[in-house]
């Protein structure tokens, strides 16, 4: 397979993803305001600077708007053109690279990708703003659809692999910050890390996490009624069965490495390879108390940053192919990311070259 | 008749009609085709139009309009009247085409070794060597087989007496020929009762008999050779022909940055490393080809390409330097390069030509501007043209300034008022529309011509220009057999 059609199809799949998860995460945090009957508050910033800071685009976004609240958070997250992983740019990003591989992929996809473009277009703020939950529904289940005709009309070679790959490392990346912005509801509540406690309110707050991931039925078929942040955070992060856990992710994500490489247990042919096992065999054997030991805040920055190792790697091995006497390019100026604090920004496609004549 | 071709005004008197016959019978070839479309109504029509135009936007059938709004994507536009070639005619065509080809590649051949035909002064040298599209650097390069010109597609017209003349040869990257292949699936969607009525020699085997000529020209002593198509990349407007073309034979379509020269092999880049290439459909210009030989700022070509190609490692379809010959000062030309390298009189004749660089036809151009058609040597797609009596007397002037200042760029034809075919207009009543034809030929082992091509239409009232950069639209192209 050619490399521009492998990264094209892993970018088209992970831009897909990307849209769908940061419907999630403004899902989440309206479920919260309701669910604590803050819906009041709406408009308080502290509801909102949360989603901004975990995605380090403070600056950016005070580049653009003056204020926190739920109109220019929504309008930067969903709409703005000038944010790289605002809905609309992801859905725009994720057609453009199906479109220069229209000839690989299936006209179902290309519909589908197609079909969600120009929804998007037709969408007002003010209709996000009168149902906001129903305008995210329908972008998660575009994205069902997607991976569905995906899984129906494309050939499970390689080329689904990297869709795979693309999809499972953005999502392991999206539920780490999923997880985060509840974080930092806390914090943004007590202004305090030592006071974290388990009070009601507490739990209404992570059955929120939960809905947002699909979460919560699966969630009481393995705990029943405990709902205890232990459990949630062992669900959502170790558990190995279901799909919008860490651990399932990475598991998926390491499943399609391998089928690419032919790697296999205890034997490596490539370093993203290597980093996603050693990912993986970590994450088998690690108790929720290790997280703990820690700091969840930390261990969740660590796992994002090995995310883009990954990434990384994956785009060395497969995508940057280069001859003999041509030294391979710096990966970190090959990959700009697009924001810069901490390492935290989420990773993005190299800029396409652009065609002339 | 139709009530369609009731209130047909076929104006046999000024122009030669497809269809209509001078005493204002039908041709007989289209007899059934009339007596079917008797039974359809305005609705029927309309129903039709639905179904062929579903079936393009499905297809992703559009193509780009430059210097419009960007991302401007049309359909382009269809006619639902088939055109109909009877065979007796299409086999003049066909042998025409074949003899011009052959002796155009001949030509080339000469042009890039011996140049024997300049040598005996047969076209004057200055020509030749002057013309923007000679590669001297391909002097003594000998491609596989000797041929260059591989793909390339003829644009034949009727004038008024309704012979076929050749009006361009387009040997460097003709396109179209997924809209003759487009346009023939819809016709079938639409009209399946039609296809009952006529024997149509089918045209449906193009992508395989086009990859059978790719390998045919792979390297010598090779395996099965590894065949690419090479495009200038999404926003070209052709790009839709280029993926569907790949996609047609089953080879991959490559960009510029896919492809990598390393030891004068040219290689794509895959996951699994370096893939040897053999042959390249390019349909990227000479100029774009080789950012080292070429243009420098060149971002569609590879970086080394030229030197492989010259090394024999990859073979190019067509060569470089094909442009010499579909120059429009070398076409006055063909008739003369036929009887020189075949000894034949050539079966198609050309359109009477007046060079600028000839003082004699110089004169005679600048004194009858307002009647004839003035084309640029170089340019293609209807630009950088002059239509005398169409034109306004500032045009004119503009022109006549243009080819004192560079005669060598510009020759003249007199106005052909082109066939017409009765066409749909807004699929209630028929006009009569110019048309053209444009046949693809294939040249490797043999020369394979697939029975039809595309017939580009002028569907501007009154309008001379079939280019669909310029408002053409095109109509299924039916050979068949009596």
């Amino acid at each position: 397979m050619l490399s521009r059609v492998a990264e094209s199809l892993f970018w088209m799949s992970r831009y897909f993803e990307r849209a769908e998860n940061t419907a999630r995460f403004l899902d989440v945090n309206f479920n919260l305001l309701l669910d604590l009957n803050k819906i009041t508050h709406v408009e308080n910033p502290n509801y909102w600077i949360a989603l901004i800071l975990v995605t380090s685009d403070k600056e950016r976004f005070n580049s653009l708007y003056e204020s926190y609240s739920a109109r220019t958070v929504t309008d930067y997250l969903v709409f703005n053109k000038n944010n790289p992983n605002s809905i609309t740019s992801c859905v725009s990003l994720a057609r453009e690279n199906g479109r220069s591989i229209i000839e690989s992929i299936s006209s179902e996809m290309w519909e589908q990708v197609n079909n969600l473009y120009h929804y998007l277009q037709s969408v007002t703020p003010q209709f996000v703003h009168n149902d906001p939950c129903g305008f995210y529904k329908e972008i998660k289940n575009a994205s069902h659809l997607f991976q569905g005709i995906t899984d129906n009309t494309f050939s499970h070679n390689e080329g689904w692999d990297f869709i795979q790959i693309a999809k499972y490392l953005e999502r392991t990346d999206n539920i780490a910050r999923l997880i985060d912005v509840k974080y930092h509801m806390l914090l943004s509540d007590t202004q305090n890390e030592d006071e974290i406690v388990e009070g009601s309110e507490d739990i209404i707050q992570w059955m929120a996490v939960l809905k947002s991931c699909s979460a919560l039925e699966a969630f009481r078929k393995v705990y029943l009624s405990k709902i205890d942040p232990d459990n949630i955070l062992r669900f959502l992060i170790l558990d190995r069965t279901f799909p919008r856990s860490i651990n399932f992710s990475v598991c998926a994500a390491e499943d399609a490495l391998w089928r690419i490489s032919g790697s296999s247990r205890h034997r490596y042919v490539n370093n993203a390879d290597r980093l996603i096992g050693k990912l993986e065999a970590e994450l088998s054997y690690t108790a929720i108390e290790d997280i703990y030991a820690k700091g969840l805040h930390h261990y969740l920055e660590d796992l994002e940053q090995r995310l883009v190792k990954v990434g990384e790697q994956v785009h060395l091995t497969y995508f940057a192919y280069h001859t003999p006497e041509i030294e391979p390019v710096d990966i970190e100026e090959a990959l700009p990311f697009t924001g810069v604090a901490g390492g935290r920004a989420y990773w993005s496609q190299a800029q396409q070259h652009q065609q002339q004549q | 008749m139709s009530r369609f071709f009731e209130q047909y005004e076929p104006e046999t008197g000024h122009f030669f009609d497809e269809v209509i016959a001078a005493e204002g019978a039908p041709r007989p070839h289209y007899d059934k085709m009339l007596q079917r479309f008797t039974q359809f109504s305005i609705d029927d029509i309309k129903a039709r139009r639905e179904i062929v135009n579903i079936f393009f936007r499905n297809q992703g059938i559009t193509f780009t309009v430059y210097g419009e709004d960007e991302g401007v994507e049309r359909l382009f536009p269809f006619d639902l009247i088939p055109r109909v070639v009877p065979a007796h005619e299409w086999e003049t065509i066909e042998k025409g085409l074949i003899q011009r080809i052959t002796a155009l590649n001949e030509f080339l051949n000469d042009i890039y070794h011996g140049q024997k035909i300049l040598k005996e002064k047969i076209i004057p040298a200055e020509l030749i060597l002057g013309s923007q599209h000679f590669r001297r650097e391909f002097v003594g390069v000998n491609p596989p087989l000797g041929i260059y010109i591989h793909v390339t597609g003829s644009d034949i017209i009727r004038d008024r007496e309704g012979k076929y003349l050749v009006l361009e040869d387009n040997l460097r990257t003709p396109s179209g020929v997924s809209y003759m292949l487009q346009n023939r699936q819809a016709m079938k969607r639409a009209f399946p009762v039609l296809f009952d009525k006529y024997k149509i020699r089918p045209i449906e085997n193009y992508p395989q008999e086009l990859l059978r000529t790719l390998q045919e020209i792979g390297p010598s002593s090779r395996r099965e050779p590894n065949v690419v198509v090479l495009t200038p990349g999404i926003y070209n407007s052709a790009y839709f022909e280029h993926s569907f073309l790949a996609r047609q034979m089953g080879v991959e379509l490559t960009e510029g940055k896919d492809l990598v020269v390393n030891n004068n092999k040219v290689y794509t880049r895959t996951t699994r490393g370096l893939e040897l290439v053999d042959v390249i459909y390019r349909r990227v210009d000479d100029a774009f080809l080789d950012p080292l030989v070429f243009r420098p700022d060149s971002k569609l070509g590879v970086a080394g390409l030229v030197n492989a190609y010259r090394k024999g490692n990859v073979t190019l379809a067509n060569a470089i330097g094909c442009g010499v010959a579909d120059d429009k000062v070398i076409y006055s030309f063909v008739p003369k390069i036929i009887k020189y390298y075949l000894g034949e009189d050539p079966i198609l004749e050309n359109v009477q030509t007046w060079l600028a660089s000839n003082p004699d036809d110089l004169k005679y151009i600048l004194a009858n501007l307002d009647s004839l058609v003035v084309k640029a040597a170089n340019e293609s797609g209807g630009y950088g043209m002059l239509i005398g009596p169409e034109s306004t007397i500032e045009e004119q002037e503009k022109f006549a300034e243009m080819i004192v200042a560079n005669p060598r760029n510009y020759i003249a034809q007199p106005t052909i008022s082109l066939s017409r075919h009765p066409s749909f207009f807004n699929d209630t009543e028929l006009w009569g529309c110019h048309i053209d034809l444009r046949p693809y030929v294939l040249y490797g082992k043999t020369v394979t011509i697939v029975p039809g091509g595309l017939t580009r239409v002028a569907l501007k009232r009154g309008s001379l220009v079939v280019n669909s950069s310029q408002g053409g639209g095109s109509k299924d192209t039916w050979v068949v057999d009596e």
